[in-house]
C-alpha cells in the first residue's frame, strides 16, 4: 500500500512540470482534505502556468467530492470553511466562480452570508445566485428573497427563478426563459 | 413546474378540439393532442445544424422533396454553420441564432434538436412548453433532474419525442431483440459493454471566442467561463459538463439497445459503482478509462460498461447482411445467459448482430418484437398516430441517467444507491445535490 499523501507532497507534486506527477497528486488530493484548500487555491488562481493552475483547481474539486461522502460531516464542514474564505475580493473572478461552484456542492447555511454578499457584484451575482439556489438551507432561500428586494430590474428575473425553483411563489417578476433576444446577421441564402 | 402552461399551437388546438368531439363517442381510445393526419405535411424547425444536425437537416430536406415536410427555420449559434444550413434548407427557411425564435412560431409543428448535450434538456423542455414535437439527439440529459423535467414537460404537452439513440431502429437490432426475447441464450443475467477510451486533450489556453460564434448562447445553462477552442465543435463531449465522454456519447447507444432488448425500459439499477482514470492534462475532464457496474434487482441482472473492455473481434461478412459490413467494431456488448452468449458490435446507426441471431429462423410459436420502420419514421408515426416512440422520452432519459450515474460514481469515488421509482439517489446527500445543476439565467428549465 502506498504511503498517504502529505500536504507538503501534494503541494510540491501539483506544481510538477511532469503531468503524470500532477495527475497522481490531483487524484489523491481528497485524502489531504481541508488543509490543502488554501495552498491549492493560491496555485489555482495563478494564470501564469495554466496547466498547473488547472491541476490545482481540479485537486480542490476532488477534495470537495471526497469530503462530501456520507459519514464525513466534520470533513465537509472544514472544507466548506476553507472555501468560504476564498470568495472574497482577492482571487481572480473566474476562480471565485469556480469556488462558488464547489461551495454549493458541499456547504450548508454557513456559506449563505458570504455568498449572498456577492449578489450585488455585477460580475459574480449570477454565480452567487446559482450557488444559493443549490444550497439546501432555509437561510439560502431567505437570502434570495432579500436579494430579490434589492436586485436591479435586469437581475430580478434570475433571482425570481431561483426562488421559484425553491418553491417560493414570485408572482410579480416576469419569467424570461422563453423570450428570444439574440439576432443573427445571416440572411437566408437564395431569398 | 406545476404552474407552467403549455402553449398549444393553433393547428394542434384545432386537432385537439376535433379529437375531443370524436373521442366522446369512441372512448377509451384517446387521440393525443399533437396527433396529426397521415397526409398532413409537417413543418420543421432545426436547432443545431452542424454534425448530426446537418445530417438530420438533409434527411428532412429529402422528405420535403417528397412532399412530406416543410422546413420553416434553421438555427445555430455558429453563423458559418447557419449559413451552410440555410443553403441546404432552401430560401423558404428563416434563419435564427436564438432557438427561442423557432419554438415560439405557431406554424412549426416539430423541432429537431442537435445541439451539444448540455442544451438537449433545456431546449426539449422549452419546445414541449411551446407544444412542439421533438426529436432530440442523445444523450437526452446531463443531470438526473434534467431528465425528470424532460419527462414531465413532454408528457404534459402530449408531444411525440424521439431521442436519437437510433440503434434501436436498425435492422439487425430487430433481429438481435427477437433472438434474445425468444430465449435463445436462456435468461440473460449479464451484459458487458465495451468501448475504446475517451481522448485526452484541449491543451490550448483560454481566449476570445471567434466572431461567428455566440459564446453566451453556446454556454446556455452552463456557468460562465472563458472561451476555449477545446469546447467546440464536437469536442464538447469530452467535457463532463457538456458531454461526459464515451460512456455518455456511445453509452447512450449501446446501453439503449441493452435496455430495449432486455425489456428493461422503465426499470433502473439499485446500485451503481464506477472506477476510472481522468485525463492527466488538458481541458477535457471526462474519464479516459471508466468501468461501471450497474446491479439490477427483480429480475436480477448486471450491466457493465467497460472502457476499454474486451472487444469481440468483428466477424467476417459479405456486405449483403441487413446491416452490411461492420465498420465500427470498437464498441458493442456481450450478453451472457443461462444457456449461452450473444454479442453485437456498434449500437448506433451501425448495429451488427452476431451471425446466429441473424440466421435464427423463428418457429410458429415464436414471439415477435416491434420492428421499427426507421428511427425518424418511427417518430413520424408517433406524431401522426400518438403511438409511443421506440426511444421515447422516458426511455431516453433513463438511459442517459444510467450514464450520468456512472460518471457521478466515478467523480465521487464511491458506490451509489439508486431508487428508480423516484429516480433518486439514496443515502448520499452530496450525490443527491449533484442530481441537479444550477443553471445560468435565462437558460433555465
Amino acid at each position: 500500500m502506498n504511503e498517504p499523501l502529505t500536504l507538503e507532497a501534494l503541494i510540491e507534486q501539483i506544481q510538477s512540470g511532469n503531468h503524470n506527477v500532477r495527475a497522481a497528486a490531483r487524484d489523491n488530493a481528497g485524502q489531504v482534505g481541508a488543509p490543502a484548500i488554501a495552498p491549492l487555491a493560491e496555485i489555482a488562481s495563478d494564470p501564469g502556468k495554466f496547466e498547473i493552475a488547472r491541476s490545482a483547481n481540479r485537486a480542490m474539486q476532488n477534495i470537495v467530492y471526497h469530503a462530501g461522502r456520507p459519514g464525513a460531516a466534520d470533513e465537509a464542514r472544514a472544507v466548506s470553511a476553507e472555501l468560504i474564505k476564498l470568495v472574497g475580493a482577492e482571487p481572480p473572478l473566474q476562480f471565485r466562480r469556480d469556488v462558488m461552484w464547489m461551495i454549493w456542492q458541499i456547504a450548508g447555511a454557513e456559506a449563505v452570508e458570504p455568498v449572498a454578499a456577492l449578489l450585488d457584484n455585477p460580475d459574480l451575482r449570477d454565480d452567487a445566485r446559482m450557488c444559493l439556489e443549490g444550497l439546501p438551507a432555509d437561510e439560502a432561500v431567505a437570502a434570495l428573497q432579500a436579494g430579490l428586494a434589492e436586485a436591479p430590474d435586469d437581475f430580478k428575473p434570475a433571482v425570481a427563478h431561483s426562488l421559484r425553483k425553491r418553491g417560493v411563489d414570485v408572482p410579480d417578476v416576469p419569467d424570461l426563459r422563453l423570450v428570444p433576444t439574440k439576432q443573427t446577421s445571416v440572411t437566408p441564402v437564395g431569398r | 413546474m406545476s404552474d407552467r402552461k403549455v402553449k398549444v399551437p393553433r393547428r394542434a388546438f384545432l386537432k385537439t378540439a376535433g379529437a375531443a368531439t370524436a373521442t366522446a363517442f369512441a372512448a377509451p381510445y384517446l387521440v393525443p393532442s399533437g396527433a396529426m393526419a397521415a397526409n398532413e405535411k409537417l413543418t420543421f424547425g432545426h436547432i443545431g445544424v452542424g454534425g448530426m444536425g446537418g445530417a438530420h437537416l438533409r434527411g428532412i430536406k429529402s422528405r420535403m422533396g417528397r412532399g412530406e415536410t416543410n422546413i420553416a427555420a434553421v438555427c445555430d449559434v455558429d453563423e458559418r454553420r447557419l449559413e451552410n444550413a440555410s443553403r441546404m434548407a432552401g430560401p423558404q427557411a428563416d434563419v435564427y441564432r436564438d432557438y427561442r425564435y423557432v419554438i415560439e412560431r405557431d406554424d412549426i409543428d416539430a423541432v429537431v434538436i442537435s445541439t451539444p448535450d448540455h442544451l438537449h434538456a433545456l431546449q426539449t423542455v422549452h419546445a414541449a412548453e411551446c407544444g412542439k414535437h421533438v426529436y432530440v439527439e442523445k444523450p437526452a440529459c446531463c443531470t438526473v433532474e434534467e431528465g425528470k423535467a424532460m419527462i414531465e414537460a413532454c408528457n404534459r404537452a402530449k408531444i411525440a419525442v424521439q431521442v436519437g439513440s437510433q440503434g434501436r431502429s436498425q435492422p439487425e437490432a430487430y433481429l438481435a431483440h427477437r433472438y434474445l426475447a425468444n430465449g435463445n441464450i436462456g435468461r440473460v443475467t449479464r451484459v458487458d459493454c465495451w468501448h475504446y477510451p475517451s481522448p485526452s486533450g484541449g491543451t490550448r489556453p483560454d481566449g476570445e471566442p471567434p466572431g461567428h460564434i455566440d459564446w453566451d448562447l453556446w454556454l446556455g445553462p452552463l456557468r460562465w467561463r472563458p472561451f476555449n477552442p477545446g469546447y467546440l465543435h464536437g469536442t464538447f463531449r469530452w467535457m463532463m459538463e457538456s458531454g461526459g465522454g464515451q460512456i455518455r456519447d456511445r453509452g447512450a447507444h449501446v446501453m439503449s439497445c441493452t435496455m430495449w432488448w432486455m425489456g428493461a425500459d422503465g426499470t433502473g439499477p439499485v446500485t451503481v459503482e464506477a472506477t476510472g482514470e481522468a485525463p492527466r492534462r488538458g481541458l477535457w475532464d471526462s474519464a479516459v478509462n471508466i468501468n461501471v457496474t450497474y446491479t439490477f434487482k427483480d429480475p436480477d441482472w448486471v450491466l457493465t460498461w467497460n472502457q476499454p473492455g474486451n472487444p469481440v473481434p468483428p466477424e467476417e461478412r459479405t456486405g449483403r447482411e441487413p446491416g452490411g459490413r461492420i465498420s465500427r467494431p470498437g464498441y458493442g456488448a456481450l450478453y451472457t445467459g443461462t444457456e449461452g452468449t450473444f454479442h453485437h458490435w456498434g449500437g448506433d446507426g451501425g448495429t451488427w448482430a452476431e451471425r446466429k441471431a441473424r440466421e435464427w429462423e423463428p418457429g410458429p410459436d415464436a414471439e415477435d418484437v416491434y420492428r421499427s420502420p426507421g428511427h425518424m419514421d418511427d417518430w413520424f408515426l408517433g406524431i401522426r398516430t400518438g403511438k409511443k416512440t421506440i426511444m421515447n422520452v422516458e426511455a431516453g432519459a433513463d438511459v442517459a441517467i444510467l450514464t450520468v450515474l456512472g460518471n457521478l460514481s466515478f467523480l465521487l469515488g464511491r458506490k451509489l444507491q439508486w431508487d428508480q421509482s423516484k429516480r433518486e439517489i439514496v443515502g448520499d446527500e452530496q450525490a443527491r445535490r449533484l442530481m441537479d445543476s444550477p443553471e445560468r439565467y435565462p437558460y433555465v428549465i
